[in-house]
């Protein structure tokens, strides 16, 4: 359990500023791997989804067609979720798990260095696809069976095979992440952390890892057996010859439904932190926004088919998926309301972390409420694959999680670098990706409500169809502009090194990771001091101001 | 403040921008105006949530910016701690029981609609129709009528009836949907899926809804609502257009009005288009080859309804190569 790799003297080549973090098995430097590489394919992804929009903006529009345009949307879809959501919140959770909890590392060093590396090849074998023969991927991110069967008019070639490669790989890398955050978490926080006192964020961490083991195995099952199907000759899913295709629907979401909290569940636990420190409040209600964590990934098992309503599913299920789909909504409204609560009666600083949290709460509300309707199943057979949906998955996806890490970069940022970000810069990011972002999803919600469905490469309507269109082309346009400040805000920061320099505990905050140096030495913590609330940080401040001087 | 301005600013804009053309129809605001009794009940069950989930909005979202505006810094030290609240269990549990009860009203009023949108008044008979999802058109048999007609792309009914849909798939899911006419029903190879409608008069447009390959956003259905005659009239004369509707449904989404090429290659001067044993098996059986690929989009089709297009594109697409020309590309 020991951290052996960061000797604290040179020994010969392991020390060179690549190779150490070629080498490294440092929780934070692996999670600063995490962090960065997501960001590459989250440009990436974007710029996927800029051409995406390039195409719609205008009906009839010739640039990007057919199945170009649908190995686009495949890669894009599996790009942000695989490659750029789930691994930037292991990232997160890489660095701060062990410093929140007061510990030197992860349970497990080696084996998090070996799912970093496993993330890094799966996102290189999915994006090797663009070579593959019969191009990339072009069922969809869920690749219903038979579209992604090795057919003539399916999905011939390799490229279907290199996204279940890639799955299998970042599955693994997942599995053994969550692994190692488990048993870091249960076993190694300091003393008197219990578990009522531990920061909102590894109970975010917790319930994602949870999640994820529970979930995956679903997917490697559905994606093994489609394998079967492309290279072997089993027929799991052709139903010409005995399979059903049913089947891999309910894998698939088994798996597919509690994905989408795995991705917000820990930018919760962000937002719980941020609010607090901006609000210089505690969180408002630790145990119903510790327990409506554990409510929503439990009940996110148990809402799978509201993704099946138009499958022609017997309406008692229909009816079970509507209930389950709407209680989950009973705990994610606690949240919203604690963290309200928390502002109530501040002393509310807008910095950059603080505005992202902000903006989370406005925009993650609307993809919340956008969801009723969907659970609705009746309603459901209307808006199912329209651009409603397209809208609403973007207001949890983005407006939620996106705006969540955002926010969670810039408050942890000077802890990982010892640097702050620019605020004035920050601002501008926030802003623009704000504005941005409503441009580009809002008109969506109206899209799919005049009839417009998702995945198509093009369309023949004016009117209506053509203004709302081209309004989200253009907000994609500004939140491409959000983004580059951003990068022009690290570059500044971190190249150019103009960033600020950050003290131990820049925000005034309250969990342990603040304790520490920034950025911390190799073994996190001298000594860690005795937890007797969720907020030890701001015990130590009290006590050190009630010593005589 | 800072935060206050630009977001009225912004909503005053968005509000604006979203009004005008608005004004026009139900501007995206709602479902399409729906022209069928499922379609009105499904209509009736958005606007139900849309009422709760909006004053939810209002709510929250105004409390939000109240919050943002009065507890805003205001010049004082980042040292300065908020009122020190852990939580108010009352308040809690009044925000975690109003929306159960919200959620229960919404599911209720759900399945009160739910008989309207689920199944079909009841018809001394309603009409039949199988709609089998095929990449890249949908194809209606009209399972009633004496010699199994059968349409491409439009489906002609009676207006006022009711329409019982078999919604079947041979290659990959579709999904059935005309926004006007009620919700979206998979079609699933290897499953038999029901949908129904009631439509009133007039010709309703939509589209295919599940990513079904290359060509899905040109997968485009109608339906024809008329009058009775207007249906007995095509139920009689389906023999004398079935080859134009091919053509214009599935060949020409690939090869062009004309047969001038497009996606596919350019047929207008292939003589195979003159050999009607040819034609039908590449229909039937599709092609995969170094010319590229084919889809059998005639795997289904009668020797019938093969005779009437071979007849079609020999009179209305083949042009002879002119002479001298060695290749019809």
């Amino acid at each position: 359990m020991a951290v052996r790799s960061e000797a604290a003297y040179p020994v010969g080549w392991k020390n060179g500023r690549v190779a150490s973090w070629l080498v490294t098995v440092d929780h934070k430097r692996i999670g600063i791997l995490y962090i960065a590489t997501s960001l590459v394919w989250f440009v990436a992804g974007g710029i996927l989804a800029i051409l995406m929009r390039g195409q719609l903006a205008t009906p009839n529009e010739t640039f990007l067609t057919k199945n170009s345009y649908n190995e686009v949307l495949t890669m894009h879809g599996t790009t942000m979720i695989f490659l750029v959501v789930i691994p930037i919140l292991a990232g997160f959770a890489n660095f701060l798990v062990p410093l929140m909890i007061g510990a030197k590392d992860m349970a497990f060093p080696r084996l998090n260095a070996l799912s970093y590396w496993l993330f890094l090849l799966g996102g290189v074998v999915l994006w090797l696809s663009w070579f593959a023969k019969g191009g990339a991927a072009h069922a969809g991110w869920w690749s219903y069976p038979t579209l992604s069967e090795n057919f003539p008019f399916a999905s011939p070639g390799n490229g279907q095979d290199y996204w279940i490669l890639s799955l299998h790989i970042l599955t693994l890398s997942s599995l053994l992440g969550a692994i190692n955050f488990i048993v870091t978490i249960h076993n190694m926080r300091a003393p008197g952390m219990t578990w009522m006192r531990m920061p909102l964020f590894v109970w975010g961490i917790e319930t994602y890892a949870i999640l994820l083991l529970v979930a995956l195995p679903a997917l490697s099952a559905a994606i093994t057996l489609l394998l079967l199907d492309r290279t072997v000759g089993t027929h799991f899913f052709i139903p010409s010859q005995g399979g059903s295709i049913v089947l891999y629907q309910h894998m698939f979401w088994f798996f597919g439904h509690p994905e989408v909290y795995i991705m917000v569940l820990p930018v919760f636990g962000m937002i719980s932190e941020i609010l607090p420190v901006f609000s210089r409040k505690p969180v408002f209600g630790y145990k119903a926004v510790a327990f409506s964590t554990i409510g929503i990934a439990f009940f996110s098992m148990l809402v799978w088919a509201h993704h099946m309503f138009t499958t022609g599913l017997p309406v008692g299920l229909d009816s079970f998926f509507m209930i389950s789909s709407m209680v989950i909504a009973v705990p994610t409204g606690i949240k919203i309301f604690n963290w309200i609560a928390t502002t109530w009666r501040g002393n509310l600083i807008f910095d950059t972390p603080m505005l992202f949290a902000l903006g989370f709460i406005a925009l993650f509300t609307m993809g919340g409420l956008s969801g009723i309707f969907l659970a609705a199943f009746p309603v459901d057979w209307q808006l199912n694959n329209s651009y409603y949906v397209v809208a609403h998955f973007h207001y949890v996806l983005f407006g939620g999680s996106a705006f969540g890490f955002f926010g969670g970069l810039y408050y942890w940022w000077p802890k990982m670098f010892g640097r702050m970000l620019d605020e004035r810069l920050g601002k501008w990011h926030f802003w623009l990706l704000f504005v941005g972002f409503n441009l580009t999803f809002l008109p969506q919600h109206m899209l799919g409500l005049l009839g417009m469905v998702r995945r198509v490469y093009t369309y023949h309507h004016g009117g209506l169809w053509e203004v709302y269109n081209m309004i989200s082309s253009v907000g994609s346009g500004v939140m491409a502009v959000a983004t580059l400040v951003f990068i022009v805000n690290v570059w500044r920061t971190n190249v150019l090194r103009k960033g600020v320099r950050a003290g131990n505990d820049p925000w005034l905050a309250d969990t342990l990771e603040w304790y520490t140096t920034s950025p911390p030495p190799p073994h996190n913590f001298d000594s860690v001091p005795y937890v007797t609330s969720p907020r030890p940080l701001r015990d130590l401040r009290r006590r050190l101001a009630e010593q005589p001087q | 403040m800072r935060r206050k301005l630009p977001s009225l600013v912004f909503a005053v804009l968005v509000a604006l921008a979203t009004a005008g053309v608005a004004a026009a129809a139900n501007g995206g605001f709602g479902p399409v105006t729906p022209a069928s009794p499922n379609a009105t009940h499904i209509q009736r069950a958005y606007y139900l949530i849309l009422g709760f989930t909006a004053a939810i909005f209002v709510l929250v979202e105004s409390l939000l910016v109240i919050f943002i505006v009065k507890y805003r810094n205001r010049g004082r030290s980042r040292a300065v701690e908020g009122a020190q609240v852990h939580g108010h269990t009352r308040l809690e549990l009044i925000w975690t029981a109003l929306p159960v009860v919200i959620l229960a009203i919404i599911a209720g009023f759900v399945f009160y609609e739910l008989p309207n949108i689920r199944s079909a008044p009841a018809a001394a008979n309603p009409i039949h129709i199988t709609v089998e999802g095929h990449q890249y058109y949908w194809q209606f048999d009209y399972t009633d009528s004496k010699d199994q007609a059968r349409s491409i792309g439009t489906l002609h009914v009676p207006a006022g009836a009711v329409v019982d849909l078999k919604v079947v798939s041979q290659d990959v899911i579709h999904s059935w949907w005309i926004p006007a006419l009620g919700g979206k029903i998979q079609a699933i190879p290897g499953r038999i899926n029901h949908m129904w409608f009631q439509a009133q008069p007039g010709s309703y447009e939509g589209q295919c809804a599940e990513l079904c390959g290359a060509f899905h956003a040109s997968m485009d259905a109608a339906v024809q609502a008329g009058s009775q005659q207007a249906y007995e009239h095509y139920l009689a004369t389906w023999h004398d257009t079935i080859g134009r509707q091919i053509w214009n449904g599935v060949c020409a989404t690939c090869h062009g009005n004309l047969g001038q090429g497009g996606y596919g290659p350019a047929i207008a001067n292939n003589s195979v288009l003159t050999q009607r044993g040819s034609l039908a098996s590449i229909l039937h059986d599709g092609v995969t080859g170094s010319q590229g690929v084919m889809p059998p989009v005639g795997d289904t089709w009668t020797s019938a309804e093969l005779d009437a297009l071979a007849a079609y594109v020999k009179k209305h697409i083949y042009k002879a190569a002119p002479v001298g020309a060695t290749s019809g590309g």
